[in-house]
């Protein structure tokens, strides 16, 4: 009894202390940004904590620079690549899942090489072939080429999800009168909803942060990550800081949102009754 | 059975794993409205030969009728063939009514006529007070019911179950068999469903299938399953105990079952191995001159290693292990 409440301690003190490791940058980020930089950034030891806060940075950043169109750029392109991800790994996975383990796993580990090839090779030759069919900084383009390196995560992770359903049930919609794209879409993606919604979440976070296809595809109507490199280059750091914060807003609302069908189950594929 | 009319036929079904042949050129013949078991042991392609008949498997080659048309391209969700799986396959994501509802809903039936149908199925399996359950929350038994009331709900042309009794904790099982014997009639549909224990057979069947090697070694009434197999393989698989055999030349030799031979008595001689008691009848295990077992009745535990005369009352003559006749 004791030991497994000082175990449950234990378990509580670990997960704070990890949790503060990944949280700390992120408030640092929220820190600078809300604050003026007289306490930040042009004090040699800044205080850890508010010492005021102000939306000056937000302003000027959001006024200075054109701050809008490249959100909803990078909106649009994640929440594609997001749906082109899913579209072409569930019915990918599903297929895997049906092969014998072995060959399935053989065949995965060919689909990660892609993301071993340096994104610089192969933007420079996709470019060239979307700037021929007049899709040069559309955000299709972007999307499309971001989802190369999203797909075989997504497979992968979709297909332990798939595995991890029992074979009869299956068959037994098969029987019970499905058709074979009814069975996958209707009973199995609902089953292996956890799969799906972080295959769709790490998809979009992927496009959402992505820089190289994004530099080198859309560099006209550049993505948030583009135009917040470009502010620090430009040497505005608070900007930039401002910046960053808006970038994770995003992030954190879709992470909240989705969580509650991951639970952090998808790894084992787990599926929830 | 025989004069009705054929309900399910296969015709030369052969499916492969790999290079092994697990149904073999199989052909069989179900009649309409029967309780016909697919009796095995476990890995001899029982559950496939089911998934074959509902469409879940492909095989090789080899035709399948139902009521006559030949169904063996069709997909599972064409052939209205009802199949209860095993593991029962209830959909954890429905409660019991929905699971029940599910086929009638695919069906595109309306609301209120599925609602009639999933409590008419319900009432019938005695599941109503647990329609609104989660599935996780009831019995192995109540599980079976539920899968077999979706099962009947669409009223399909036959129904396939892969042993129905082997999830269930021995005491319902019992029932369970004698459910499915009430079902039947009361449905005057036509079962067929595959146990690899024959106790599971015996007396609420119409026919069993002996499969083995990728075909039915055997199909006939138990009784007659018992009494002439006919091969040593199926003498040897059917009964508490294997057959018993006496070689008398090369290619003949005697099969008999222990109540058929009288010990005590007779020029026939044994040694006794084990004393083995199965309900209140003690048999003993015996071993011949030629080295193989016999298994003889007697009234009470012997010492081991003592001779034991018999003679054969009936036997079966086996010609290069078939069966040839009976002599009583
Ligand atoms: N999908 C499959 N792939 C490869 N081998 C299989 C497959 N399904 C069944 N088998 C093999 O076929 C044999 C028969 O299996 P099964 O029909 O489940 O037997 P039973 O139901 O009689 O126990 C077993 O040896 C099994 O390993
Ligand atoms: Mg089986």
């Amino acid at each position: 009894m004791k030991i497994k409440q000082i175990k449950k301690y234990l378990l509580y003190a670990v997960a704070i202390i990890v949790a503060i490791i990944f949280i700390y940058p992120l408030y640092i980020l929220f820190l600078v940004s809300f604050s003026p930089t007289t306490t930040t950034l042009d004090k040699l030891f800044p205080s850890q904590l508010p010492v005021k806060l102000t939306l000056a940075n937000f302003i000027s950043a959001l006024t200075q620079y054109h701050f809008v169109a490249p959100l909803f750029k990078s909106l649009e392109v994640a929440f594609m690549v997001g749906a082109i991800t899913l579209a072409i790994a569930i019915p990918a996975a599903y297929g895997l899942s049906k092969l014998n383990k072995r060959l399935g796993n053989l065949i995965m580990v060919f689909l990660f090489i892609a993301n071993l090839v340096p994104a610089l090779i192969i933007a420079i030759p996709i470019s060239v072939e979307f700037i021929k069919a007049g899709l040069f900084d559309s955000p299709v383009a972007l999307a499309l080429a971001q989802s190369l390196f999203t797909l075989p995560l997504a497979t992968f992770i979709l297909l332990g999800s798939f595995r991890a359903i029992p074979k009869d049930l299956e068959s037994q919609a098969r029987v019970d009168g499905m058709g074979l794209f009814r069975t996958i879409y209707t009973m199995l993606v609902p089953l292996a909803k956890a799969g799906v919604a972080a295959a769709f979440l790490l998809s979009w976070l992927t496009s959402w942060d992505e820089f190289t296809f994004a530099v080198i595809l859309s560099p006209l109507k550049p993505t948030l990550p583009v135009i917040v490199y470009i502010n620090i280059t430009e040497g505005s750091l608070i900007q930039a800081a401002a910046f960053a914060a808006v970038v994770s807003i995003p992030v954190i609302i879709l992470t909240v949102v989705l969580q509650k069908y991951i639970r952090g189950i998808y790894l084992t594929g787990g599926i929830t009754g | 059975m025989k004069n009705n009319k054929v309900k399910l036929e296969l015709k030369g079904i052969t499916k492969k794993f790999g290079k092994k042949a697990v149904i073999d050129n199989l052909d069989l013949k179900i009649y309409e409205g029967e309780l016909f078991a697919i009796l095995g042991p476990s890995g001899t392609g029982k559950s496939t030969l089911l998934k074959i008949i509902v469409g879940i498997e492909e095989p090789d080659s080899g035709k399948i009728f139902l009521d006559g048309k030949d169904i063996t391209e069709l997909p599972p969700n064409k052939r209205n063939i009802a199949m209860v799986f095993q593991s029962f396959a209830l959909y954890p994501n429905m409660d019991v009514y929905r699971n029940i509802a599910f086929p009638l809903k695919i069906a595109g039936l309306k609301k209120e006529e599925i609602e009639k149908k999933v409590n008419s199925a319900a009432k019938l399996l005695g599941i109503s007070e647990i329609l609104p359950s989660a599935v996780s929350k009831i019995s192995g038994g109540q599980k079976q019911r539920v899968a077999l009331a979706r099962a009947l709900v669409r009223e399909p042309s036959m129904f396939l179950l892969d042993e129905p009794f082997s999830n269930l904790d021995a005491r319902v099982r019992f029932t369970a068999r004698e459910e499915l014997k009430r079902l039947r009639e009361q449905l005057h549909s036509t079962f067929v469903y595959v146990t690899h224990d024959q106790r599971e057979t015996s007396n609420i069947t119409s026919r069993v299938g002996v499969l083995n090697n990728g075909k039915f070694q055997q199909i006939d009434s138990f009784e007659n399953l018992y009494n002439f197999p006919k091969n040593r393989w199926v003498g040897d698989f059917i009964g508490n105990f294997p057959m018993s055999f006496i070689k008398k030349s090369d290619s003949i030799s005697w099969g008999f079952r222990p109540e058929w031979a009288l010990a005590g008595r007779g020029t026939l001689t044994a040694k006794l191995v084990t004393n083995e008691l199965v309900g209140d009848i003690n048999y003993w295990m015996c071993e011949i001159k030629d080295g193989s077992m016999v298994v003889l009745r007697g009234d009470k535990p012997k010492e081991v290693g003592s001779t034991i005369n018999f003679k054969l009352n009936k036997y079966n003559i086996y010609k290069d292990n078939n069966f040839v006749k009976q002599v009583a």
